[in-house]
């Protein structure tokens, strides 16, 4: 393996999981003088949180990065960002929730925190890159820019977090484990004695844990303001009601078990209007929209009116041809097949056909 | 790592002192227990006696009235629940209740959690104001003393301003009302000398690890005849006042420290020149910086300042990265989002707190070891600066 100049310094984000370790191993390989930092997102002192039980940067992965910095003889430290979190990840979260909507709390997270809090300590660390654990890659385009790209392995992709990254401080990250397959970055994992090895992988939301997002908005909501999110289930598009519902922020668009009703047709929930508190329910097929608004749109790079992208509506989404049109909202987008359960609070992220990450923005119908 | 460090931290801790390192391995052999009646018990025995009586002849005291513990944050949780129990609501004894306590606002931890626990059973608690400049109110004692109050309770030193208190002239007035006085003694210890004998307190709280010693062992002094309730029942250990095996290692390591008591007053005067110059340099070289608890008596060690435009926290993992080992008040990752009470009691707005360094020097601290930190910190605080969005910073 190629060395770097010893004087590169990195700081790499570290959460504890086998991701991120092995992105310090690797930097450590390659000759960086690596800095390892955790931010201390939520206080888990007073939550019953399962620890380390696939969620990320809770004090036990804490005591996981802390090890796997120790193994690499790295300096570590955990960084507070717990008022930052709050106010730009949990805040909004809650917010989005309570409007009906199904928030995307790692976007604001990256935003907010990752690639930008990090970045300011980058700077003041005096390092030269900031690296973290996602699956993605950067390259360098025909017009020689350094631009993000979809990573080698498909389902692992986590392009679709990263499109409010600011594209000029893309030459001072790396994402060492982008060009890798999960198995192959266990593999590293296991043959460099990181005790992450066998460590699950994240997957819920890192502040809400096993006990589900709807009981955390329970418990960091005044009741009082639960109790104005109470309404009718009513059938789409007829209008007829089917019962009373608790509250519009324990159902999300596509559900289809937990509605609480029992009906001859499997029922799914089609809309949720936050003005008067109604979750629309109904046949899956009016889940399916060819048409999709994109608000408060971010670029990485330029987007023509009328470009074709591809667009994944959706984390796990398996990216789908639109057509963009440019308004003052930002995108109207015109899908080649209709999607489903297209969802306002989740993101539309924009590729170009070589996989490069263009951009994206927020949902609305 | 296996680093070097610069350890400009003394008041977190000390390293070990050369006379404890290089007797711990025969001290190792006394691993007996000491409360057994055969041969291995007699060397864990005489560490045991002739450590209490080298700490009762420093304390000018008897050997009856010290208890050792597992440190100072134990001490002064048995003494303040001590006193409780002996006079708070509910107390076997049928004592008359005195349910009141008089403690500085900047009291340790284990001091001030103590005392809200106490609050949620009933106790009243009154603190006392301390300026920013490190001056404690001695009025506010004086008008809050009163029938009902059990004990005062006040640091002899801060450890994080490094403040000395008035120790014998608050005892004399808590005296007056006939009221038990405790101190911690922590940060005080082995940093500065002080006549004992002469404070009239009724309870004092050592810590070793604080002066070169092990981690694991504190000294409680307790005077003859004041209320003790045991916080650890157990065997018969320490006259039944503390239940548990004494650990013997870190007692050993203690008593050979208070060999080393008469070394104070050389590194005293050695240390306050080297902190003196430290902080005439940084308010020489850096702009708006200011110092903490600098108007009033302190410790010769340690320096308290307010960094404007710097993080605390990312002050010091700069400074760690260099190979410097310092402290700070601002809300770091230890769990705490707030930054530290002590430094918000005495004045300083929030952001003064975040932007707080604690340089604390020891026994070990070179000019050598100062000027490269003096250095570094320029460095660091230069690039903090330029990156930082205030505006007044940058002239």
């Amino acid at each position: 393996m190629s060395k770097v100049s010893s004087s590169k310094r990195v700081l790499v984000a570290m959460s504890g999981g086998v991701d991120s370790s092995v992105a310090a191993a690797l930097l450590k390989d390659q000759g960086y003088e690596v800095i390892g930092a955790t931010m201390q997102v939520w206080d888990y002192t007073n939550c019953d949180i399962t620890e380390g039980s696939g969620t990320c940067c809770s004090s036990l992965d804490v005591d996981d990065a802390r090890s796997v910095a120790d193994k690499l003889d790295i300096p570590f430290y955990v960084l507070n960002c717990e008022a930052k979190f709050k106010a730009s990840v949990i805040d909004p979260f809650i917010k989005a929730y309570l409007e009906g909507e199904t928030p995307l709390p790692c976007v604001n997270c990256n935003t907010y925190l990752k690639f930008d809090h990090l970045v300011q300590k980058m700077k003041e660390l005096d390092c030269d890159y900031l690296a973290t654990g996602h699956y993605a890659q950067i390259v360098t385009n025909k017009n020689n820019q350094m631009v993000i790209k979809t990573s080698e392995d498909d389902w692992k992709d986590q392009t679709y977090f990263l499109f409010t990254i600011d594209p000029a401080i893309i030459p001072h990250l790396i994402f060492p484990i982008g060009h890798l397959k999960k198995p192959e970055v266990r593999q590293i994992a296991e043959d460099k004695g990181l005790v992450v090895a066998k460590k699950k992988d994240s997957t819920g939301i890192c502040f809400v844990g096993s006990k589900g997002y709807d009981q955390f908005i329970t418990e960091n909501v005044d009741p009082k303001i639960l109790e104005t999110k109470k309404g009718l289930i009513k059938k789409f598009p007829t209008g007829e009601v089917m019962s009373n519902h608790q509250g519009i922020h324990l159902y999300t668009i596509g559900q289809s078990r937990g509605l609480g009703m029992t009906y001859h047709e499997k029922l799914f929930v089609i809309k949720i209007d936050p003005a008067d508190n109604t979750v629309w329910v109904g046949d899956e097929k009016h889940l399916y929209y060819h048409d999709v608004k994109v608000v408060e749109p971010h670029l990485l790079q330029n987007i023509e009116d009328g470009q074709k992208l591809k667009v994944k509506i959706r984390y796990q989404h398996k990216s789908a041809s639109a057509v963009a049109k440019k308004t003052d909202y930002g995108f109207d987008l015109h899908f080649e097949e209709a999607q489903r359960a297209v969802t306002p609070g989740q993101a539309a992220v924009f590729y170009s056909e070589e996989q490069h990450l263009l951009g994206g923005g927020w949902i609305k119908l | 790592m296996s680093k070097e460090i610069i350890y400009l931290d003394y008041n977190a801790t000390t390293p070990l002192h050369d006379h404890v390192l290089l007797n711990m391995t025969d001290l190792l052999l006394s691993w007996g227990n000491p409360s057994s009646i055969h041969l291995s018990s007699r060397s864990p025995k005489a560490i045991l006696r002739e450590t209490r009586k080298k700490i009762a002849d420093y304390l000018k005291c008897s050997t009856l009235e010290i208890v050792f513990n597992s440190g100072a944050s134990e001490g002064n949780n048995t003494v303040l629940k001590s006193v409780w129990s002996t006079y708070g609501f509910d107390n076997p004894f049928d004592h008359k209740i005195k349910n009141e306590f008089i403690v500085s606002q900047v009291e340790h931890p284990s001091v001030l959690k103590t005392m809200q626990y106490l609050e949620t059973l009933g106790a009243v608690v009154h603190y006392i104001p301390i300026t920013r400049t490190g001056e404690m109110d001695i009025q506010f004692i004086k008008s809050h003393l009163n029938e009902k109050t059990a004990l005062v309770s006040v640091m002899m030193a801060n450890n994080e301003t490094g403040n000395v208190f008035p120790i014998k002239e608050i005892a004399a007035l808590v005296k007056k009302n006939n009221t038990l006085m405790h101190t911690d003694c922590v940060q005080a210890f082995g940093k500065i000398n002080f006549d004992f004998e002469d404070l009239q307190i009724d309870y004092a709280t050592f810590s070793g690890h604080k002066f070169y010693a092990l981690k694991g062992c504190g000294v409680l002094f307790v005077r003859k005849n004041s209320p003790y309730i045991n916080l650890i029942h157990g065997g018969g250990q320490e006259r039944s006042r503390r239940g548990g095996t004494e650990n013997i290692l870190a007692i050993a390591s203690f008593g050979l420290m208070l060999d080393q008591l008469s070394e104070i007053e050389k590194q005293q005067l050695r240390i306050l020149e080297l902190r003196n110059y430290f902080e005439n340099e940084i308010l020489n070289k850096i702009h708006h910086v200011t110092l903490t608890g600098h108007d009033s008596t302190r410790l010769p060690n340690t320096s308290s300042l307010v960094i404007k435009g710097c993080d605390g926290e990312t002050l010091l993992v700069s400074l760690d990265i260099q190979g410097f080992a310092v402290s700070t008040g601002a809300a770091c990752s230890s769990g705490n989002p707030e930054p530290s009470p002590t430094l918000l009691a005495m004045g300083l707005t929030k952001a003064e707190a975040q932007n707080s360094l604690r340089v604390s020097l020891g026994w070990m601290t070179t000019k050598e070891d100062i000027d490269l930190f003096i250095t570094e910190l320029i460095k660091i605080v230069a690039r903090l600066r330029s990156l930082s969005t205030e505006e007044v910073l940058h002239v």
